[in-house]
């Protein structure tokens, strides 16, 4: 229950009443540097800044934050090695003619390459990470309206989000169901109790949307939904945070300038 | 008792290639009446309480609100809807929007509710089901108890006339359950009808004014509790069970005891009872004293003073806001259900109890003590923890 878990995180992180736009701002103001750096320090920079920031202000638990992380890292790390395989360049280091016109090779500007791309991987990721676990999806809808995305947009997403874990609720009920009775235990069987639970998901969100409207009429449903709450105010400390590390950030991606690893 | 606000004539309906849910259907419930309807799984108790508010339309029969026959096209719904509150059995059914605050504030919102009032409407709903501070709580991270009291609290929002809830203390543990009736007690004191369905007996004996058994779509009794479940004919017929209480007073009778008065209602009553069969009082000589602490006075130092002084001695807290008192001063409770009973059985051993509860239910202790007072012939002091000196006895708290 990954997307379970990470809003449960969001929803009682220790930053959650910083004001939303300020966090957004942190977390797309880094994807931005990151990719505006030309040297592989100033990503690495901004992650071990991000991660300090997650860990001690937002206090989130190490193990889980490291969890999160290291999924996609496999995924980077992957990439990369293809990168620096392929990637020709003026220094080799060591090549191998695989076929007459393929030859997998590994050069100095490939590893540079390689280690930019990994650290700006890495850059972005903790910048993702720490929207995901800093704002829950309910100050985000706040700034959706305040943007001006379109109302029913919102409303849709809304109750998607509400029926979600309602959803994964009954999903998780009827598979521990099924496999209290072996459900999963051949292959065959497998299929077949997968094919009835997605069968069973279908007629209870079915029921569920009836429901839905059902409680919305009772309620003199009459096309609006509810007002969001307001956000919250931006206060001294944590906007002079969100500065500093702008300031410091932006300054150590113009003072690497171009630096490499070799 | 007011005028009747809700009336049935007759109705009948079947579902759409179904059996006829119900079947001829006629009663009427009266302005701040509790009711309870009680009765087997499928009798037709969820169908009926959906005609209460237009959800569902009777084939036959004329439903009435407010002496003015139920219209179906959408501006009388609407008006009705605002006015009868529905509260589902299921909370996350109930609940649809992301958060405690924009769920409850959906309903004032769609009424057309200035921004302003939206928020004053939630925070009064909120604070009235004991919540406040949930507002950016999302729904799913609350217990079930906490949802049912969203999901009550949305209907609230739009301050009904009327509340009908299906099954209220379906999937709620016992305590859970106590607390949503006692909830309905005191929304039912501020002047609202309330009209539940339940199986649950035990629950519905010593609440309701009126407990309506259903049965096949149809109405098999319809009475004040010591009535309606005192039949065990009818009872088991709804596949029920006695009240445990009207059942050993049942027993007793057949064994020959004479017992006059009412039937038992609460074990207080039950207690009585007792005392008359055995000829004797098992209570002290002089009765405790009941200490009544309003919760919206600010009277800090005095309640800390008396848990002080009487360290040993029995607290209960009536309502949502005195039971968050106890909890901000960190008083441990007793009681939280039941309260002036156990406080009056508690008096009746010659020990002394405090009440914690709010200014709208201070009356109602004095009436219960009073009431009481009349019955059995003890009059046990009641006095208010603001001037300790003078001791109310029951014949001034009875005045309302």
């Amino acid at each position: 229950m990954f997307e379970e878990l990470l809003e449960d995180i969001a929803q009682k992180n220790g930053i959650r009443e910083v004001n939303t736009y300020l966090k957004l701002a942190v977390g797309l103001g880094a994807i931005l540097l990151c990719l505006l750096s030309t040297s592989y320090i100033p990503p690495l920079f901004i992650a071990l800044l991000l991660t300090a920031a997650i860990l001690i202000l937002a206090r989130v638990d190490a193990k889980t934050y490291a969890e999160l992380f290291i999924v996609p890292l496999w995924f980077a790390v992957m990439s990369v090695a293809g990168i620096i395989l392929i990637s020709g360049g003026q220094e080799v280091f060591w090549s191998w003619d695989l076929m007459p016109s393929f030859s997998l090779s590994i050069t100095r500007e490939s590893i540079n390459q390689g280690v930019f791309v990994f650290c700006r991987v890495i850059g972005g990721m903790s910048a993702m990470i720490f929207i995901a676990l800093t704002t829950p999806m309910t100050d985000i809808f706040v700034v959706f309206r305040q943007s001006r995305i379109p109302e029913v947009v919102i409303d849709l997403m809304m109750i998607i989000y509400r029926t979600i874990f309602i959803l994964m609720d009954q999903v998780i009920q009827i598979y521990n169901a099924q496999l209290m009775r072996l459900g999963y235990s051949t292959w065959r069987e497998s299929i077949h109790s997968f094919a009835s639970l997605c069968g069973a998901a279908f007629i209870a969100s079915w029921d569920a949307g009836e429901d839905l409207i059902r409680a919305m009429d009772a309620r003199c449903y009459d096309g609006k939904f509810a007002l969001l709450g307001e956000n919250r105010p931006v206060e001294r400390i944590p906007c002079i945070t969100v500065v500093l590390f702008f300031l410091l950030s932006t300054l150590v991606v113009i003072v690497s300038g171009t630096i490499t690893l070799i | 008792m007011g005028g009747i606000i809700l009336e049935a004539r007759d109705i009948r309906y079947r579902y759409p290639r179904g059996l006829e849910a119900i079947s001829g259907i006629s009663f009427h419930i009266r302005r701040k009446e509790k009711i309870a309807l009680v009765g087997p799984n499928g009798a037709g108790k969820s169908t009926l309480l959906m005609m209460f508010n237009g959800m569902i339309r009777p084939d036959s029969g004329l439903m009435l609100f407010d002496n003015q026959p139920i219209g179906y096209d959408s501006v009388s719904l609407r008006t009705l809807r605002k006015r009868v509150g529905f509260v589902l059995q299921n909370p996350d059914r109930q609940i649809i929007a992301p958060t405690v605050y924009q769920d409850v504030a959906f309903g004032p919102t769609n009424l057309g509710y200035s921004e302003k009032e939206v928020k004053a409407s939630v925070t009064t709903a909120l604070s009235h089901v004991g919540l406040e501070g949930f507002e950016r709580r999302p729904p799913h991270h609350l217990s079930g108890g906490e949802k049912k009291r969203v999901a009550i609290a949305g209907v609230l929002a739009m301050d009904p006339d009327v509340l009908i809830l299906d099954e209220p203390t379906s999937g709620l543990d016992p305590s859970g359950s106590e607390d949503i009736m006692e909830l309905l007690d005191e929304l039912n004191h501020e002047g609202k009808t309330i009209i539940i369905s339940t199986h649950d007996v035990e629950l519905a004996y010593p609440w309701a004014d009126r407990a309506i058994l259903i049965l096949g779509g149809k109405i098999l009794q319809e009475d004040i509790p010591e009535v309606a479940f005192g039949n065990p004919d009818y009872v088991r017929r709804a596949h029920l069970s006695l009240p445990t209480l009207l059942e050993l007073h049942m027993e007793l009778k057949n064994r020959g005891f004479l017992l006059q008065g009412k039937k038992p209602r609460t074990v207080l009553d039950m207690m009585q009872c007792f005392e008359t069969i055995l000829k004797k009082t098992c209570r002290h000589a002089r009765p405790g004293a009941i200490t009544i602490c309003n919760v919206d006075r600010d009277n800090r130092e005095l309640l800390l003073l008396w848990c002080s002084t009487h360290p040993s001695h029995s607290v209960g807290a009536m309502g949502t806001r005195a039971k968050q008192r106890a909890e901000n001063e960190q008083i441990s409770l007793d009681f939280t259900y039941g309260v002036i009973d156990k406080c009056i059985l508690k008096a009746l051993l010659g020990e002394d109890s405090l009440i914690l509860t709010t200014e709208s239910m201070v009356s109602r202790v004095y009436q219960r003590v009073g009431a009481y007072g009349r019955e059995s012939g003890i009059s046990i002091p009641v006095k208010p923890l603001d001037d300790g000196t003078q001791p109310v006895t029951e014949n001034v708290g009875s005045v309302k």
